[in-house]
C-alpha cells in the first residue's frame, strides 16, 4: 500500500472523491464534513450543519455540488463553491446511512434505518420514489454505474437489486414528479416505480455493504458474518458465486477496483484486505493498530482508494504506476505490461522487444521497479520487489527482435537493487550483509565489496562507480579502489538523474531536488510542496523536472520556475530542444512541446551570455514585472533597463545599475525634486560633478551646490553663488560662501549688514583689517569685545582640490564581469578533484595473494598438456607439430625456475600471410620482399624493382600497428588484417590490409586527369606513373575488380605514353617534323574525350601552321566529331575550309592516319598493322622489335618481350 | 607505512620516472644501500639509459637472480623479465616470470606469450589473472592485448575495454593508442586518425603515437613521412624505425638476388 495522504480526525463514516480535482470529502461521526486537497495535504473547507454523525456523502460528477445524509434524518445538498447548503431533503424517518448522486439523471438515492430506500429529484427537490421491502435497517444503497439498477444491503441479511427503469420513463419533467407525489402515497405499498428484481440471500448476519462491478454483471457484498460474497446476475436471476473468508470482524465496506481485477474490502477488524477477483484468493492485508475501518471509496478516474477509520482516513494506492525505464542515447527502454519496449526518439517508433516474466499476481506491487540497460551488450536488468527485492537479467538478441510470446530465459537473482556499473558488469546490493556483488553477464559473482555505509539502494554513477543511498545521505563509491569519492547529506533520495556528460547529478526525493556535481559537491537544493516525480537534463545544463502537476525547470544556480502544468503525472525521459519526451502512467510515450524562452533567457543571464540575452530581448516577448523583478533581484538592473518603458522604473533601474546617462534622461522626463535629489546622490557617488551640479541646480539646493563648488575648487561659480545668495537675501548662504571663498571683507560686510557688529569687529580685527575694525569699533561705541591674546591666527583658505572640475574616472567594470570572472571560479573546482583522483590511481596494483599464485602456477603447468592438444585442433597453427619434448615431464612437483620450459614461439601472422598467399602485395606487406619480387617477375616480367621500393616499404610499414603494453617493456606489434567484420571469428587469420586500395587509385586517376586538363603534364605523368607502379602490388576482392584493374593498366599506360610523347615533343622544338609526328601520335592515344579534344586542337594548329593542311583538316574533322567547344569548332571548320582550298602537305610525316598503327613506347615511331612488334608483359605497350629485352620505357618495370603469366591481384583469380 | 610498503611505493615511483624517460634521476636517487627491489629498478634505468650498459646490467641481474636470498624477489623478477624482453630472449624471460606472483608478472607473461605468437598460452595466463581479479586494470589491459592479438570479433571487445578505460580514467596516450589500434584493425582508419591526433596533442613525442600515425596515414593515403622522420629523430631505436631500415636493407638485398 502506498499511502498518499492521511488525516487525523473524528471517526470517518463517509468518503467521496472529486472526479476531476484532487479533493476528497470526509464526513465525520462528529457531524462535520471536511473537504481536503489530498495532493497538497490541506483542509480546504468544513461544513457543519448536520446534527449528529454524517454517514453518507457524495460529490456530484459535474456540478459543484455534493450531498450528505446524517443521523438528523436530513439529506443536505451543498454547493462547495458557495460554501453553503443549498437545501435539505426531508422524508426519512431514521438515520440516513448512504447518499449518492445518479451519474446522469438529477437523482439522489438514500438508504435509511427506516427500512426504506428513497430516490430524490434534487432539481425539483422532491422524493420521487420510496423503495420498500427491506425489513431492517438499510445500510447501503447504490446506483448501478450504467444501468437502471440499484443495489441495497440491509441488516435483514439480504442484498436486493431494484429495477428503476420505470422511474426513468415516468420522470421526464419535474412537473411530473409533483403530480406523482400524491400518487406516491397510494403506491406506498406495492408501488410500481421501482420493483425488487432480485433478493440475494446467503449472508448469515446483517449485510453492511453491497456494490456493483463497474462493467460486469457482478455484485460484491460484505456482512456482519465476516464474509464477503460475490454474486452474479443475468436477465432473469441472480446467484451466489463465491465467498471470501478472512476478515475477523464485521465487514464494513467492499468494492471492485475500477482498474484492476481485484476486490478491496475493509472491516471492523482494523484491516483492509485485497482479493483477487478471478481466483478469489486473498492477496494482501493491511492492518492498523487501533482503528476499525468503516468506509471505503474508489476514485472514479484514477488509481486511488480512500478508507475511513476510527481516527481519520487514508488516501492510498495499491500499486506503483511509474513505468520502469532507462534512456540510452537516442532510445528509451521501458516496461509495459509484460513486454520490454523500445522507443526511438528520432523516429518516435515504439517496438516490442522481448516478453518478460509476468509480474507475480500472488502479491501486489511486484512489477518492475527499475531498469538498467547496457547498450554495448544489449542487456537489460529489471529490478522488482519480488522476494523482497530481486532482479532479472535479459540479453536482447541482436539480430531480430523476438516478438513471439515465449518468455525469454532470464537470469535471476536476489538483491535490493541491481544496476550496470560497466558495460558487462552489474552491481547487486545485498542488503543483509550490506555488500555489493559485482557480477558478469553470466550472473556469476566477480567481486564482492562491503559498503562503507548502510545502503538501501544503489544507482549508477559512472563506469565502475556506484551511488549508494542511505537514509540520510548518499555517497559515490569507487568499486575498484573501494573508496568514497563523494559524500552528501540528502535524506530519502528516490531517483538519481545524471546529466549526459556525467558531470552533474540531480537527486530526487519526495519533496526536494538536490543538484550536485560528479563528486557530490552540493550545488543547490530545491523544495517542492507537491511531490517530485521525474526529471531530466537538457543540453544546456538546465534540469527539467515534473511534479504531480507541473513541468518545471531548475537552473544551475538553483533558480526554478514553472514551464507548464500537466493534467496527469508524467515521467520525463528525455529532453531535446523544445520537446520533452515522457512516459505517462499507462506506459505511453508522449512528447510535450514547451516554451523554453524563459529559462533559456535566465540561463544566458547566468552564464553571462549577454549577446544571447540581448537577442532574446529583441526577438521575444519577455516583458513583465516578474522578469524585471527577477533581473533586479539577480543583480542585472542594467539588463532590465532594456525592457522597461515606464520612466520611474527606468530611473530606479538606471540608478541601481549606475547608468547616469539614462537616469538623467529619465529624471528630465519625470522632473520631480525627489528624483533629481536621488540622481544627485548617485552622481556624487560616481564623482560626476557635472551631473551633480545639474541635479542641484534643478532642485535649487544652493547649499549643496556651494559646497560642491567649494570641493571642486570652482571659485568663480562660488562667488556667483554668493551673489545669488545676496540677491535672495539669504544671509547664512552668503556668509557660508564668503567663508568658503576666504573673503574676509565680504564676511565682515555681511556680519555688519546683518547687525552682528561685535562679530564683524572680531572678524575684522582678527584678520588684521584694522581700518574696518576701527570703523566698526566706532559703530559699537568702543564697546568692543576683547580678543583672546597669545593665540596666533591665520586665515583659513579652502585647500586646493585635488581634482578641480571634470568627472572622476570610472572603471568600466561591467564588461569584465560579463566576460569571464565568475566562470573561471566555477571551473577551477572540478579540476582539483581530477588531480586528487589521479594521485590515488595505481595503488590497487599490489594485490599479492599467495594462495592464488601457487594455485595459478600449478594449474597453469598442468594445463600445458591440454593446451597442446587444443592447438592441434586449432587449425591454423600449422607448425605446431614439433611439440616441445619437455611438456611430458611432470613439473608440478619440481621447483619452479629450473625446470620450466618455455613454449616454442608461434608463427607470426606475417608468415601465415606468406604461406597462404601468392599475391605480390601481400608478400611485400609481410616483409618477404624476395618472394614478392619473384612473384612479380613471374607474373609481370618485372625486372626493374627500383621504382617500386617506396611502395614495398610502405606496404610493409603499414602492415602492423603498435600497441603500447607493459610500461618500460617493448611494444607489441600487431598485424592488420583485411576484411574485418563484427562476426569474424578470432584466431582465424585473414590476409593483410594493404595500404594501397583500388579506390585510392581511382582517386589518383582523377587527379591525373585533372592535371592533364590543366596542362601540368609532368605532374600528370608522375601521378599516372605512380598508379602504374602501384598496380602490381594491389589486391582486390572480386573478379570484376580484377578486370577493372586490368582496364586501369591500359588506360594509364595510354596516358603515360601520350604524356611522354608530349613532353618529348616539347624537347624537340628544333625538329618540326618530329614535333608534328609526336603531336599526331598523341591524338592516337586512347584519351578521355576532353583530353583528346585538346590533343587534336594542338595537333591541328601545329599542322596548320606548318602548312600540312591535309593532316590538319583530318585533325579538324576528328575534332568536330569529338563535340568540341564552339570556339574550337569554329577554328576547326575554318581549317577544313582552308584545307579544301589548298589540299597539300608541306612536310612529309611518318604519319598515315588512314592506316591503323600503334606507337612504339620507347622510340615513339608508328608501328603500322602488319609490322612486327613486341609487347611489355605488364602494361602491354607496343615496341619495335629492337626494344626486346630492354626495360619497358612506359612502365619502367618490366622487360619488354619477356614471358609472364599475367597480373595476379586477387585471391579470386587463384581460387 | 611498513618498510615493505615504502619500498613498494618507491619502486612504483621510480618506475614511473623510468616510464617518463627520467633515467638519470632514478640512477642518482637510488644509492647502493637501497633495498634489492630498488636496485633492480635502478638496473632497469641503467639498461634503458644506454646500450653500453647492457652487458654489465645483464651480468649483474643474472648474478642477483642466481642468489638464493634475493633471487625470488618479485620486483627483481619483473625487472629481469622486462630486460630480457628487450633482449628478445623470451625463454629467459619466462624462466623468471612464468611462476607469476603479482598481477604485473602475470601481465608480463601474457605479453611475452603474445610476442612469441602463442596466444593459447597467453589465454591461459590471462585466465589465471581473471581468477585472481577479473576487474583488475591489468587483467582488463591484458585481455585487450590478447583480444587484439587473436583478432576477429574480439577486436570489438578490446575496443570496449579501452572505451571503458577512457570513461573511467583520464585520456592517456596508452588508452588513445589502444583505441586507435583497435580502430585500425577494424578497418576504421579515419576514427583511428582522430584518436591518434588527440594523443599527439597530449604528447607530441610519444613514440607509439607517431608510429601508429605513420601506419594510419599510409592506409589513408596521406603523407606519413613527417611522422616517420620525427620518430626517427626522437626514437631511433623504435620498432618501426628498425622495421623500416631492415626492410630497406632486405629490399636492396632482394633486388640483388632477383
Amino acid at each position: 500500500m502506498l499511502t498518499k495522504f492521511e488525516t487525523k480526525s473524528n471517526r470517518v463514516k463517509g468518503l467521496s472523491f472529486h472526479s476531476k480535482r484532487p479533493w476528497i470529502l470526509a464526513s465525520l461521526h462528529s457531524g462535520v464534513i471536511q473537504l481536503w486537497d489530498y495532493r497538497m495535504g490541506t483542509l480546504i473547507d468544513r461544513f457543519e450543519e448536520h446534527d449528529g454523525p454524517v454517514r453518507g456523502v457524495n460529490f456530484h460528477k459535474s456540478q459543484p455540488l455534493f450531498v450528505s445524509g446524517g443521523d438528523d434524518y436530513k439529506i443536505k445538498v451543498w454547493n462547495y463553491k458557495l460554501h453553503r447548503c443549498l437545501f435539505t431533503l426531508l422524508g426519512h424517518l431514521d438515520y440516513i446511512r448512504t447518499v449518492q448522486f445518479h451519474h446522469e439523471s438529477p437523482w439522489i438515492v438514500s438508504a435509511s434505518d427506516d427500512q426504506t430506500i428513497r430516490i430524490w429529484n434534487w432539481q425539483s427537490r422532491t422524493c420521487i420514489s420510496v423503495l420498500t421491502g427491506h425489513n431492517h435497517y438499510v445500510m447501503c444503497a447504490l446506483f448501478h454505474p450504467k444501468e437502471d439498477l440499484v443495489v441495497s444491503a440491509s441488516l435483514d441479511q439480504t442484498v436486493r437489486v431494484w429495477d428503476i427503469g420505470v422511474l426513468r420513463k415516468k420522470s421526464v419533467s419535474p412537473a411530473d414528479d409533483i403530480l406523482r407525489l400524491g400518487q406516491m402515497n397510494t403506491d406506498f405499498f406495492g408501488g410500481v416505480d421501482a420493483v425488487v428484481k432480485y433478493v440475494l440471500e446467503g449472508h448469515d448476519r446483517g449485510v453492511n455493504w453491497a456494490s456493483f462491478h463497474p462493467t460486469l454483471p457482478l455484485i460484491v457484498s460484505g456482512a456482519d458474518d465476516r464474509q464477503i460474497k460475490i454474486w452474479r446476475m443475468n436477465d432473469s436471476k441472480a446467484w451466489e458465486v463465491d465467498t471470501l473468508r478472512g476478515h475477523m470482524n464485521n465487514v464494513s465496506s467492499v468494492l471492485f477496483h475500477s482498474r484492476q481485477d481485484i476486490i478491496v474490502s475493509n472491516s471492523e477488524d482494523k484491516s483492509i484486505r485485497v482479493w483477487d477477483a478471478t481466483k478469489r484468493t486473498a492477496l494482501q492485508t493491511f492492518r492498523r493498530e487501533h482503528d476499525r475501518f468503516w468506509i471505503l471509496c474508489c476514485h472514479p478516474e484514477m488509481n486511488l482508494l480512500a478508507a475511513g477509520h476510527d481516527s481519520g482516513m487514508i488516501v492510498f494506492k495499491l500499486e506503483r504506476e511509474r513505468p520502469a525505464f532507462s534512456v540510452s542515447n537516442n532510445s528509451l527502454y521501458y516496461v509495459k505490461d509484460r513486454f520490454l519496449q523500445l522507443y526511438e526518439y528520432s523516429t518516435q517508433k515504439d517496438t516490442q522487444i522481448i516478453p518478460i516474466r509476468r509480474p507475480g499476481s500472488a502479491t501486489l506491487n511486484q512489477g518492475p521497479k527499475t531498469l538498467s540497460y547496457s547498450p554495448t551488450e544489449n542487456a537489460v536488468l529489471i529490478c522488482s520487489d519480488v522476494d523482497g527485492g530481486s532482479y532479472e537479467l535479459y540479453i536482447i538478441p541482436k539480430d531480430s527482435f523476438n516478438k513471439g510470446d515465449t518468455v525469454h530465459e532470464a537470469k535471476r537473482g536476489v538483491g535490493g537493487s541491481a544496476v550496470f556499473v560497466a558495460r558487462n558488469r552489474f552491481a547487486v546490493l545485498e542488503k543483509s550483509t550490506n555488500q555489493v556483488l559485482v557480477k558478469n553477464l553470466k550472473n556469476e559473482i566477480v567481486k564482492k565489496s562491503a559498503l562503507p555505509i548502510v545502503t538501501d539502494a544503489i544507482f549508477y554513477a559512472g563506469t565502475g562507480n556506484l551511488l549508494c543511498k542511505a537514509e540520510d545521505r548518499v555517497i559515490i563509491f569507487d568499486l575498484q579502489q573501494r573508496m568514497i569519492l563523494g559524500d552528501l547529506q540528502a535524506s530519502f533520495v528516490r531517483y538519481v538523474v545524471w546529466s549526459s556528460d556525467m558531470e552533474t547529478v540531480a537527486l530526487l526525493s519526495k519533496h526536494s531536488i538536490i543538484i550536485a556535481d560528479k563528486r557530490l559537491v552540493h550545488r543547490c537544493t530545491l523544495h517542492e510542496t507537491i511531490r517530485v516525480k521525474s526529471g531530466s537534463w537538457d543540453d544546456n545544463g538546465v534540469f527539467i523536472y515534473t511534479t504531480l502537476t507541473h513541468i518545471k525547470y531548475c537552473l544551475p544556480n538553483g533558480d526554478c520556475g514553472i514551464i507548464k502544468t500537466v493534467d496527469v503525472p508524467v515521467y520525463i525521459t528525455k529532453i531535446s530542444g523544445n520537446n520533452i519526451f515522457c512516459l505517462d502512467r499507462d506506459g505511453k510515450n508522449r512528447s510535450i512541446v514547451i516554451d523554453a524562452t524563459e529559462y533559456l533567457f535566465k540561463l544566458s543571464l547566468l552564464k553571462k551570455r549577454y549577446d544571447h540575452v540581448m537577442s532574446m530581448i529583441r526577438n521575444s516577448e519577455l516583458c513583465g514585472q516578474a522578469m524585471i523583478a527577477y533581473l533586479q533581484q539577480k543583480g542585472f538592473p542594467e539588463v532590465a533597463l532594456h525592457f522597461v518603458k515606464d520612466e520611474r522604473t527606468r530611473f530606479n533601474l538606471a540608478l541601481e545599475s549606475g547608468n547616469i546617462q539614462i537616469a538623467v534622461a529619465s529624471a528630465k522626463e519625470i522632473d520631480e525634486k525627489d528624483h533629481w535629489y536621488k540622481l544627485g546622490v548617485e552622481a556624487l557617488r560616481q564623482g560626476n560633478s557635472g551631473i551633480v551640479e545639474y541635479a542641484y541646480q534643478r532642485t535649487k539646493n544652493f547649499e549643496r551646490l556651494s559646497f560642491l563648488y567649494l570641493i571642486t575648487g570652482n571659485l568663480d561659480k562660488l562667488s556667483k553663488m554668493m551673489k545669488i545668495a545676496e540677491v535672495k537675501n539669504d544671509v547664512m548662504g552668503q556668509f557660508h560662501n564668503a567663508l568658503y571663498l576666504g573673503d574676509v571683507k565680504e564676511r565682515v560686510k555681511i556680519l555688519e549688514n546683518a547687525g552682528h557688529l561685535p562679530l564683524a569687529y572680531v572678524t575684522a580685527k582678527t584678520h588684521g583689517l584694522n581700518d574696518i575694525a576701527e570703523g566698526l569699533a566706532d559703530k559699537l561705541e568702543r564697546n568692543v569685545p576683547v580678543l583672546p591674546s597669545g593665540r596666533s591666527h591665520s586665515l583659513l583658505i579652502p585647500p586646493t582640490p585635488v581634482l578641480c572640475g571634470g568627472d572622476w574616472p570610472l572603471l568600466r567594470v561591467m564588461k569584465g564581469i560579463f566576460e569571464g570572472g565568475l566562470d573561471s571560479v566555477g571551473r577551477d573546482a572540478p579540476e582539483e578533484y581530477e588531480d586528487a583522483a589521479d594521485a590515488d590511481w595505481g595503488e590497487d596494483l599490489d594485490i599479492v595473494d599467495v594462495e592464488n599464485i601457487q594455485n595459478g602456477d600449478v594449474s597453469m603447468v598442468s594445463e600445458n598438456d591440454e593446451a597442446h592438444e587444443e592447438n592441434e585442433e586449432g587449425g591454423w597453427d600449422l607448425e605446431d607439430l614439433e611439440l616441445p619434448v619437455d611438456v611430458e615431464t611432470p613439473r608440478a612437483t619440481t621447483a619452479r625456475s629450473s625446470v620450466f620450459v618455455a613454449p616454442t614461439p608461434g608463427m607470426p601472422v606475417s608468415q601465415i600471410w606468406v604461406q597462404k598467399s601468392s599475391l605480390a602485395g601481400e608478400h611485400a606487406a609481410a616483409g618477404n620482399f624476395d618472394t614478392a619480387m619473384r612473384l612479380l617477375n613471374r607474373q609481370l616480367g618485372i625486372k626493374n624493382f627500383k621504382p617500386l621500393k617506396s611502395f614495398f616499404l610502405d606496404l610493409h610499414t603499414g602492415s602492423h600497428t603498435h600497441l603500447p603494453t607493459f610500461p618500460s617493456s617493448p611494444i607489441i606489434s600487431l598485424a592488420i588484417e583485411r576484411g574485418w567484420s563484427e562476426s569474424a571469428s578470432p584466431n582465424v587469420r585473414n590476409p593483410p590490409a594493404l595500404v594501397f586500395s583500388f579506390s585510392q587509385l581511382e582517386d589518383k586517376l582523377k587527379a591525373g586527369y585533372k592535371a592533364t586538363t590543366a596542362g601540368k603534364f609532368t605532374e600528370a605523368l608522375r601521378v599516372f606513373m605512380s598508379i602504374l607502379h602501384t598496380i602490381p602490388l594491389i589486391v582486390v576482392e572480386t573478379r570484376r575488380e580484377v578486370d577493372e584493374v586490368k582496364e586501369l593498366v591500359i588506360i594509364v599506360k595510354e596516358y603515360v605514353l601520350g604524356l611522354q610523347m608530349e613532353l618529348k615533343r616539347r624537347e624537340v622544338k628544333d625538329d618540326p617534323v618530329r614535333q608534328l609526328e609526336l603531336a599526331a601520335y598523341f591524338t592516337h592515344c586512347n584519351l578521355q574525350l576532353p583530353h583528346l579534344r585538346l590533343a587534336l586542337v594542338n595537333a591541328m594548329s601545329l599542322c596548320f601552321k606548318a602548312g600540312n593542311l591535309i593532316t590538319a583538316s583530318n585533325f579538324a574533322r576528328r575534332l568536330l566529331e569529338a563535340n568540341p567547344a564552339e570556339a574550337h569548332a569554329q577554328k576547326a571548320r575554318s581549317v577544313i575550309q582552308a584545307a579544301e582550298r589548298n589540299m597539300r602537305d608541306a612536310i612529309q610525316l611518318n604519319y598515315d592516319f588512314r592506316n591503323p598503327f600503334v606507337v612504339c613506347g620507347a622510340t615513339y615511331v608508328s608501328i603500322y598493322r602488319g609490322q612486327k612488334d613486341v609487347l611489355c608483359p605488364y602494361c602491354g605497350s607496343h615496341f619495335v622489335v629492337s626494344q626486346e629485352g630492354e626495360i619497358c620505357a612506359v612502365c619502367n618495370l618490366s622487360v619488354v618481350g619477356s614471358d609472364a603469366s599475367g597480373l595476379l591481384c586477387s585471391p579470386a583469380q587463384i581460387r | 607505512m611498513s618498510e615493505e610498503d615504502a619500498i613498494e611505493r618507491d619502486c612504483l615511483i621510480y618506475r614511473s620516472y623510468i616510464a617518463l624517460g627520467s633515467y638519470q634521476l632514478v640512477i642518482h636517487e637510488i644509492d647502493s644501500s637501497a633495498a634489492t627491489p630498488l636496485q633492480a629498478v635502478k638496473l632497469l634505468a641503467l639498461y634503458l639509459l644506454s646500450a653500453d650498459n647492457k652487458e654489465t646490467v645483464i651480468s649483474s641481474i643474472r648474478e642477483w637472480l642466481s642468489d638464493a636470498a634475493i633471487g625470488n624477489n618479485l620486483i627483481l623478477r619483473l625487472i629481469a623479465g622486462i630486460i630480457f624482453m628487450h633482449e628478445q630472449d623470451y625463454n629467459e624471460v619466462l624462466k623468471y616470470t612464468n611462476a607469476g606472483g603479482t598481477m604485473e608478472l602475470n601481465a608480463l607473461n601474457v605479453q611475452v606469450f603474445l610476442k612469441m605468437h602463442r596466444s593459447d598460452y597467453a589465454e591461459k595466463q590471462l585466465r589465471v589473472m581473471q581468477q585472481i581479479d577479473e576487474d583488475h586494470t591489468l587483467t582488463q589491459l591484458a585481455t585487450a592485448w590478447l583480444n587484439l592479438a587473436v583478432g576477429g570479433s574480439k577486436i570489438q571487445e578490446a575496443y570496449l575495454i579501452f572505451q571503458d578505460f577512457s570513461e573511467k580514467y583520464q585520456m592517456t596516450s596508452l588508452i588513445l593508442n589502444g583505441k586507435a589500434v583497435c580502430c585500425m584493425h577494424m578497418g576504421n582508419f579515419d576514427e583511428a586518425e582522430s584518436f591518434l591526433l588527440e594523443a599527439l596533442n597530449k604528447d607530441a613525442k610519444d613514440p607509439e603515437t607517431l608510429a601508429n600515425l605513420v601506419v594510419c596515414c599510409l592506409h589513408l593515403g596521406k603523407p606519413s613521412s613527417r611522422f616517420l622522420s620525427q620518430l626517427k629523430l626522437s626514437h631511433p631505436e623504435h620498432m618501426l624505425v628498425k622495421r623500416v631500415s631492415a626492410a630497406e636493407e632486405s629490399f636492396d638485398r632482394a633486388v640483388q638476388t632477383v
